[in-house]
């Protein structure tokens, strides 16, 4: 059973929203719609997610991604289509068992923080168990732990804005996780933060996922972050779904010139792995191969594979061969695919990409 | 001949007011009588208190001042120590319970105080609150909570008890009015506490002032009427406030009632406010709580509608309920504005009270008005110079508490 489960989802605002509904249905453009004094925010998105997976939602400002995240836990009701939760439709439920599925089954990472001013860090950490009345004393030593959790723990009883951004973050990281819930949402938790700053909580993030097992629904402008972060990735284009799939599917195979386009920015050599590159290497004498493990990204084999003569052995943990990566798999692999190429008048939309 | 259809007609604004009075009077009376007697002990018994402090409200107040800081850390003890007290009150009013209770005790227990302060009997309520106050006092010492606040308090309740018995009977005939700089010295320590030093001597120089020009009654009696208007307004001002964050429906709805009634000439709510409670304080309390609230509900407004909505979300994400939202942070971050609000609720009600004077409301406007009459400049400057001092104080105070609350320390980080 999914985790969670977008419907067809459909958020329209204004009057007129449900006659907006049934014209985007057809397949309308949401700017052909503009008569109807109507804004489609998300128009009909449909996504599983899998427990301990992370879904990333990758959306230019103005794609929806926001609006959508706020339906996944109810914020927003949607205008039409489902939202299950564990295999509970949420858009059916009353606000008070909402409030009590969302205290015990989602918690949520804000952009900008959101962190409560008048309170310590370790009270907004123990919010979420506050709310569920849980008793004081357990609340605080469970907000401490999480706090240690994210390397904050010697700043408990600190007010928020004592802290710089990286570590109001993760105060939010920890309130998150102080809920206990299954399953997380990140709200372009890391946009506010400086490069240097995204990528340490990036790594803590993977981190923290790998050993809480944690289902986490990420929202970013950045594919970069989405590649980095994601298990599987879902582009959101002017409140559709473009394409949905692994960071190496949308990397070597984007679905139009839109994705692709995103895709040139990436640095290809982060997000392909050994396997990915690999050839075959069938009846070769391997035997004396350096080895490599097949989830090793390829910027991390540049240096292995010019300080030896023959290619690498990618083996699985029996030490059995997969195959071999030689420099020129490497250097065909970080060529963008013939298809992928964007038109050359696409400058404007590359500016808009990098932002 | 007259015209057939004369245009405009004239229309009974001012008779369909008079009749809506004159209706709610007949059939509501009963209502208005108990907000004007209400009203009235307010006004009278906080006079009573500024101007002639007893020992007994003294270490009441001290007591209440005690279980308020330890209600949190400690609610059971504190709650008991609260409860009894308040039925030996009770008691004490009902059926004199504590001058029994004192009758019955060894005599030797009173003796020496009444010897120190030079009294020929015992107050049974000054001994409730003293007893109280100890109780709550070793509550605190036993759990060792908030001790510096606790000695802070207690110090500063045996300071004013002995200050106003050296001021009383130790040393007599050096200060002309010892109750009046009893409180002088009390409204400087509270200036002190909550502003700094700075707000702290300005009191201490400026109500000096105030004693020697023989305002202070008249003073305080205004003070009293402001702090009690005030209060009535933000009691109704805040949940209207509220309610306008919450739908914008009634916010459209309020926002002409509230211009109306900040724009109305504050002298017309004194004609309806005469009618309906006839003369003297109360009528002057209810045309400054008209006259002034305005403020109050628009600050409350403005102060929860500007709460980043992120933060009310993360609220919402985790499950809180819609009262905990509004409890736990909405009014805690909008406090900073909400408490502005209540800088220019008093504001306007000092301005408004002097207005008040010419019903009889008494206090500093009953000078002011009096110097009108009768030509008498130096009356009116002394009650006008009096009005600043109070409202300089007033606004200090109360621009001291917003500055600490949470937001504003945000803005300020």
């Amino acid at each position: 059973m999914p985790a969670v489960r977008a419907n067809h989802l459909y958020k329209v605002f204004g009057k007129r929203a449900s006659q907006a509904v049934t014209l985007l249905s057809d397949g309308r453009h949401r700017d052909t719609i503009k008569d109807l004094d109507v804004t489609a925010a998300v128009i009909d998105v449909s996504f599983e997610v899998q427990p301990g997976e992370i879904f990333v939602v990758m959306g230019l400002s103005g794609s929806g991604k926001s609006t959508l995240i706020r339906m996944l836990n109810g914020l927003l009701p949607p205008t039409s289509g489902t939202v299950e939760i564990d295999g509970t439709d949420i858009t059916a439920l009353s606000r008070r068992a909402l409030r009590a599925l969302r205290g015990e089954k989602i918690s949520m990472v804000f952009q900008h923080f959101a962190l409560f001013p008048h309170r310590s860090v370790l009270e907004n950490a123990a919010y979420g168990l506050e709310v569920r009345g849980v008793a004081r004393a357990e609340r605080r030593e469970r907000a401490a732990h999480a706090l240690d959790l994210v390397g904050l723990g010697d700043w408990k009883d600190h007010l928020p804005q004592q802290l710089s951004g990286g570590m109001q973050q993760r105060v939010g990281l920890a309130r998150a996780l102080t809920a206990d819930t299954d399953i997380i949402l990140m709200d372009e938790a890391f946009s506010a933060l400086d490069p240097l700053i995204r990528r340490d909580m990036q790594t803590q993030l993977i981190q923290l996922q790998a050993e809480l097992g944690k289902t986490i629904v990420f929202i970013t402008h950045d594919l970069n972050e989405a590649m980095r972060l994601g298990d599987r990735i879902c582009v959101l284009r002017d409140g559709r779904v473009v394409q949905i799939g692994t960071p190496e599917e949308i990397l070597n195979h984007p679905a139009d010139d839109y994705v692709a386009r995103f895709t040139e920015d990436v640095d290809r050599s982060r997000v392909l792995t050994a396997a990915s590159v690999m050839e075959p290497a069938a009846g070769a004498d391997a035997a004396d191969w350096e080895r490599v493990e097949p989830d090793a990204p390829v910027a991390e084999l540049f240096q292995r594979v010019a300080s030896c003569d023959g290619p690498l052995a990618v083996v699985d943990e029996q030490d059995r061969v997969l195959g071999a990566v030689s420099p020129t798999a490497i250097l065909s692999a970080l060529a963008a695919p013939e298809d992928a190429v964007p038109a050359p008048a696409g400058g404007e939309r590359r500016e808009e990409a990098r932002r | 001949m007259s015209q057939l259809l004369p245009f405009p007609p004239r229309l009974p604004l001012g008779e369909g007011f008079e009749a809506l009075n004159t209706w709610l009077k007949t059939h509501f009376g009963g209502v208005f009588d108990t907000v004007g007697a209400v009203i009235d002990w307010s006004v009278t018994t906080l006079r009573d208190f500024l101007t002639d402090p007893q020992a007994a409200q003294l270490t009441a107040l001290a007591a209440l001042v005690l279980a308020a800081a330890l209600v949190r850390a400690r609610p059971v003890p504190v709650l008991t120590v609260v409860g009894t007290a308040t039925a030996l009150y009770v008691a004490q009013a009902a059926f004199a319970l504590g001058n029994t209770l004192v009758n019955h005790a060894p005599p030797h227990l009173f003796l020496w105080a009444m010897h120190l302060f030079g009294q020929d009997s015992v107050d049974a309520n000054l001994v409730i609150g003293i007893v109280a106050l100890a109780a709550l006092a070793a509550v605190a010492a036993v759990h060792r909570v908030r001790l510096p606040l606790v000695g802070a308090v207690t110090g500063g309740w045996l300071a004013a008890i002995l200050c106003g018995w050296l001021l009383f009977d130790a040393v007599p005939g050096v200060i002309a009015q010892p109750t009046a700089t009893l409180t002088m010295l009390l409204l400087t320590a509270l200036a002190w506490a909550v502003a700094g030093w700075r707000l702290g001597v300005f009191s201490l120089v400026a109500l000096t002032v105030v004693i020697s020009i023989e305002q202070w009654d008249n003073a305080m009696a205004t003070l009293a009427l402001v702090l009690v208007a005030s209060l009535i307004a933000v009691l109704v001002a805040l949940p209207l406030g509220v309610l306008a964050a919450y739908s914008t429906v009634v916010s459209r709805v309020l926002k002409p009632v509230l211009d109306l009634m900040q724009t109305m000439p504050a002298f017309v709510y004194l004609i309806p406010a005469i009618f309906f409670f006839s003369l003297g304080a109360v009528p002057g309390v209810v045309a400054t709580v008209v006259f002034a609230m305005p403020p109050g509900v628009r600050l409350t407004e403005l102060g929860i509608r500007q709460i980043d909505r992120e933060i009310v979300e993360a609220g919402e994400a985790f499950g809180a309920p819609p009262l905990k939202i509004l409890t736990g942070i909405q009014l805690p971050l909008a406090l900073s504005t909400v408490m502005a609000g209540v800088n220019q609720v008093i504001m306007l009600g000092l301005s408004m009270v002097v207005i008040a004077g010419m019903v009889g409301a008494g206090g500093l406007g009953n000078q002011v008005y009096q110097g009108i009459s009768r030509n008498d400049g130096a009356l009116g400057f002394e009650g006008g110079i009096a009005v600043v001092i109070l409202a300089i104080f007033l606004d200090r105070l109360t621009a001291a508490v917003a500055r600490r609350a949470p937001q504003a320390r945000t803005a300020t980080a």
